[in-house]
């Protein structure tokens, strides 16, 4: 007769007297041990292993793990077996249903509660002796010195901001402090598609080094939206970016709401139907209004695994750890890539040197915040320029914007006059990117 | 809206959902729902996986496939749970340890989905087979995580006779095999068919043979007369037919050869612009070596077409050998060309010129599909089978994506381990390169091979033993791996065997947590590509090696 099992426990409650014959029992590390005390032919030869490995990992590493989702419930999992045992995790997320196919530390009672405590809980109900701490909120509501205290950092975001933002402070922290230096493990996955990373702040590539790499998102032209609509996507645009403002005024679109959502798909069928466009549907208008990923949890359990045993060799240094970049394909056989992205000597995080931008001569500065907002390696939308005489453009506040706004249609070159540096900030940037103007 | 609910709506407190509002199932299941659609989630869901050795790796393999839902598992192990089980296995708990592993696992995984039913013999494999092979053979797909050498082929054995009988089952066994840092997934199965790769495009825009009605709208429009607003809306399908169409009436027939030719195609083209952003001359001009790429049968296609089982057919085939057969009747007749898709990419143009072109596109499927399901009848008739044998969605299917169909023919475990047949040929051929993982790669799936015999010999893994020296167990399994590579004695074997060896008896053939949840990904992900019939799935091994973070594939 099987106890029912909650909380990922029998009963929720366990048996205190196997539990401590079986935390006593140093002979259950015997398959981890076994790599520790060994040496293999590619272990550097600084490698002594043996109890001072296993004593860092088991009792003094700290380790943050930063998500509790897809990826983070499997990085959670694997970290707590492999034998890090103080793990600290943050989310800002609360459970949905629709995670419940793949975040495996939630069940259908957990939904609407707090992921990182409901993860944190699972796990050290499941995996007694360690201890993971849970932080409910955002990344950026804890100062430099709260990152400072791990050795480690594993992010399974699903955000491309808050990955540079996380970046970004590990590499300024490394540049302000040597010692500083903590390992940054990225993980992300898209379907049968992943990728997993390892970044050393200032000594390899970094994240914002590779931005150019990602796909630019759909962008449907605002004219087709409006005027020429084909597919139902661009009848579901319309609904969600167009008509709902109109109608809805300054009520905001909660796309977690299925009122919301069906508003917009009732919508949107009506404009298909007027245009004679097949194929909106329920699941569609959610997708493209939620920009919505199709996840598995085979994929995360891939990638996840590959971050978590960067980390136990990281921290072991039992074998040679991934330099530096590892894609995954999984949609026809099984396919991986690893190679070594190179630093770039100009990225506004990590490197020194500044980004040149090309203008033309008869480039106003409209035309010229264009081009920036089109560059694959800064993915910016809404920049503030500045140069050495003060702000040329910024969006806001609202007293700079309309200082500066008559800005835009003059020339470049005759509000800058003999300047060739500018100084670019955005919402999406973690950092300031230095800019030297090139005419062509 | 209507505000106001009924009396029995208002007490009972249930208010309908509307039809297309999602349920809970397919809330639930949304995010997998859009790689493999309700038909793939419906195989998942009459999918019955055995799971043979209740490791850590077995069980992080029925996670990945207990949480999309499939219908159920049974986990066979005869083993009490030990300590060590529990601390590298998920699905395990201390309170576990003396309980019989089977049972303490099958308990954690079908609390991950109500949905799934679990269950647990907690019995020999080595009897099963021989007291119930009939219960190992209800099963839709197998997977054998770490379970001893000689009983694995006896379960490959025992899968592959099975298959062989016309109407038997043919049961994919993936097998796993890991140690340390090192792993390797296999397949075995007699033949597999893809029903949806799903490729990047299914289009089949065939601007170099327009079909009639498409080529007459090309030539209907007159575009000097037309408003600026339509001319600039035209879609560029349209204009690279017209254009075509209207030089093949001054160069004999022909389409644009010689790269001369294609330039002034271009420049013909450029003319016609009447305003200079006129985006959809852009795209026209970008997609302009359209017109001159021949359209043809895809090359994977024809090599299915002369397949002995789709030129052959007889009533006990498979669907998807009844329907290429018919596909190879099909083409040929002119055109010689697959059926016409109705799918159509977007493009600059105004919605009425859109949906005009979408529904040229849309008649000709029709026509061809009436065309296909005529012949597939008298096939049909032909090997005896009812006219509705094969269901209209899965002709339609075939019809609209023809080139993202598949057959995989797999090869029996037996020849690997042996090292006969594909095995054989790689080993002769094989060249370490140390800027190519992938030699690497096979250097482990020879050592691992090399370690299975040692298995077999010695009833025990290499490096095993837990303290001391491994040497003696690394010069055996070079010993034994010279023999497969053809070296005589006096011959040493290459360094790079020496070390995959080294790493692989490090590891004693004990499982990392990590490399558990990697190769469990693998192995779900793969079973729920042979389930679904959808994608392509690996054929048929793989090895990954987590020191170096690479893998590499190898069909032996």
């Amino acid at each position: 007769m099987t106890a029912a099992v909650h909380n990922g426990i029998p009963n929720g409650v366990a048996s205190s007297s196997k539990l401590a014959s079986y935390l006593s029992d140093e002979s259950r590390f015997a398959s981890i041990d076994k790599i520790l005390d060994r040496r293999g032919p590619w272990t550097d030869e600084r490698f002594e292993g043996g109890q001072g490995s296993k004593d860092f990992l088991r009792n003094q590493s700290k380790i943050l793990v930063i998500g509790a989702g897809g990826l983070g419930c499997e990085i959670l999992q694997n970290l707590a077996l492999t034998g890090f045992n103080d793990i600290h995790v943050i989310d800002m997320d609360t459970i949905d249903i629709s995670n419940l196919n793949r975040q495996f530390l939630f069940r259908e009672s957990d939904v609407g509660k707090s992921k990182a405590l409901v993860a944190a809980e699972f796990v050290m109900n499941r995996v007694p002796g360690v201890k993971v701490t849970p932080y409910h909120g955002k990344i950026q509501d804890h100062p430099l010195s709260f990152y400072e205290q791990f050795n480690i950092v594993v992010a399974g975001l699903d955000s491309i901001s808050a990955r540079r933002w996380i970046n970004a402070t590990l590499v300024q922290m490394a540049q302000e402090d040597e010692e500083q230096l903590k390992p940054l493990i990225d993980g992300g996955t898209e379907g049968f598609k992943g990728q997993a990373r390892v970044i050393l702040p200032t000594v390899t590539s970094c994240y914002e080094c590779s931005i150019d790499m990602l796909t630019p998102p759909t962008a449907f032209p605002i004219c087709t939206i409006a005027n020429t609509p084909r597919l139902p996507e661009h009848c579901i645009e319309w609904a969600s970016v167009l008509e709902w403002p109109k109608v809805h005024k300054d009520k905001k679109l909660d796309t977690d709401d299925p009122d919301h959502i069906e508003w917009l798909y009732q919508q949107a069928s009506a404009r298909a139907a007027q245009f004679k466009i097949e194929g909106v549907t329920w699941a569609l208008t959610q997708g493209v209004v939620k920009n919505i990923i199709p996840a598995i949890a085979s994929t995360n359990a891939i990638i996840a695994a590959s971050c978590c045993n960067e980390a136990l060799k990281i921290a072991t240094a039992c074998a040679p750890y991934l330099n530096n970049y590892m894609m995954y394909v999984g949609n026809d056989s099984v396919y991986t890539y690893t190679f070594e992205h190179e630093k770039r000597p100009e990225c506004p995080v990590c490197g020194g040197e500044s980004l040149t931008a090309d203008a033309g001569k008869d480039w106003t500065l409209e035309r010229f915040i264009e081009s920036l907002t089109n560059r694959q390696d800064l993915q910016i939308s809404k920049p503030s320029l500045s140069y050495s005489k003060g702000a040329l453009f910024w969006p806001s506040p609202p007293d700079v914007y309309k200082a500066t706004k008559s800005n835009l249609d003059k020339l470049l070159v005759d509000l800058l006059g003999d300047e060739e540096g500018i100084v670019v900030t955005d919402p999406a940037l973690p950092v300031s990117v230095n800019l030297s103007i090139n005419y062509v | 809206m209507d505000d106001s609910i009924d009396v029995t709506h208002a007490t009972t407190g249930i208010t309908e959902i509307p039809s297309y509002r999602p349920d809970a199932k397919t809330r639930r299941y949304d995010r997998q729902l859009r790689l493999w659609a309700s038909a793939g989630q419906r195989s998942l869901e009459s999918a019955r996986v055995l799971l043979v050795g209740c490791d850590a790796t077995g069980c992080q393999a029925l996670k990945n496939l207990v949480l999309p839902g499939i219908s159920h598992f049974t986990i066979l192990s005869p083993d009490l749970t030990t300590s060590q089980d529990v601390a590298t296995n998920f699905f395990l708990h201390p309170d576990s340890v003396g309980s019989p592993i089977a049972e303490q696992s099958v308990k954690y995984l079908t609390e991950l989905n109500p949905a799934v039913d679990g269950s647990a013999r907690v019995e020999e494999l080595s009897s099963l087979l021989v007291s119930e092979p009939d219960f190992i053979t209800s099963f839709t797909l197998i997977i054998a995580s770490n379970i001893e050498p000689s009983l694995e082929l006896q379960l490959a054995d025992l899968l592959w006779d099975v298959s062989n009988s016309v109407g038997g089952p043919d049961i994919p066994l993936i097998s796993i095999r890991n140690s340390g840092f090192i792993g390797r997934v296999e397949i075995q199965l007699r033949e597999h068919s893809v029903v949806d790769t799903h490729p990047d495009t299914t289009h089949t825009l065939r601007l170099d043979s327009p079909f009639p009605s498409l080529e007459q709208h090309a030539r209907s429009l007159d575009l000097f007369t037309m408003d600026s607003m339509e001319h600039s809306h035209i879609p560029w399908v349209v204009l690279l037919v017209r254009a075509a169409s209207i030089w093949k009436e001054s160069h004999g027939g022909k389409l644009p050869e010689t790269s001369e030719e294609k330039a002034e195609f271009k420049e013909v083209l450029k003319k016609d612009k009447v305003k200079g952003d006129e985006e959809n001359y852009e795209e026209a001009l970008a997609q302009a070596y359209r017109v001159w790429s021949k359209s043809e049968v895809p090359w994977e296609i024809k090599q299915l077409l002369e397949d002995d089982s789709v030129k052959n057919v007889s009533s006990s085939s498979k669907n998807l050998h009844i329907l290429l057969h018919t596909l190879s009747q099909y083409t040929a007749t002119p055109p010689h060309l697959p059926p016409t898709s109705p799918s159509l990419p977007d493009m600059h143009s105004s919605t009425t010129s859109y949906v005009h072109l979408q529904n040229l596109y849309k008649k000709e499927y029709q026509s061809d599909l009436a065309r296909f399901k005529t012949l597939l009848a008298e096939v049909l008739q032909e090997i005896g089978l009812e006219d509705g044998t094969i269901p209209d969605e899965e002709v339609e299917g075939f019809v609209k994506n023809v080139g993202g169909v598949g057959i995989i023919k797999g090869t029996p475990s037996r020849e690997r381990k042996e090292g006969k047949g594909l095995i054989a040929q790689s080993i002769a051929d094989y060249q370490y390169d140390e800027y190519d993982g992938s030699t690497t790669c096979f250097a482990m799936e020879l050592a691992l091979l090399a370690s299975e015999r040692f298995y077999i010999a010695h009833k025990r893994w290499p490096g095993v033993k837990a303290k001391g020296d491994m040497s003696e167990d690394n010069r055996e399994v070079e010993e034994i791996l010279k023999g497969i590579l053809g070296k005589n004695d006096l011959e040493e074997v290459d360094d790079i065997f020496v070390e995959c060896i080294a790493e692989i008896t490090r590891g004693g053939f004990g499982t990392l947590p990590t490399t558990a949840a990697f190769l469990g990904g693998i192995v779900a992900q793969e079973a729920i590509k042979l389930v679904t019939n959808q994608y392509t799935p690996l054929d048929n091994t793989v090895i990954v090696n987590l020191v170096k973070s690479e893998s590499a594939k190898f069909k032996l």
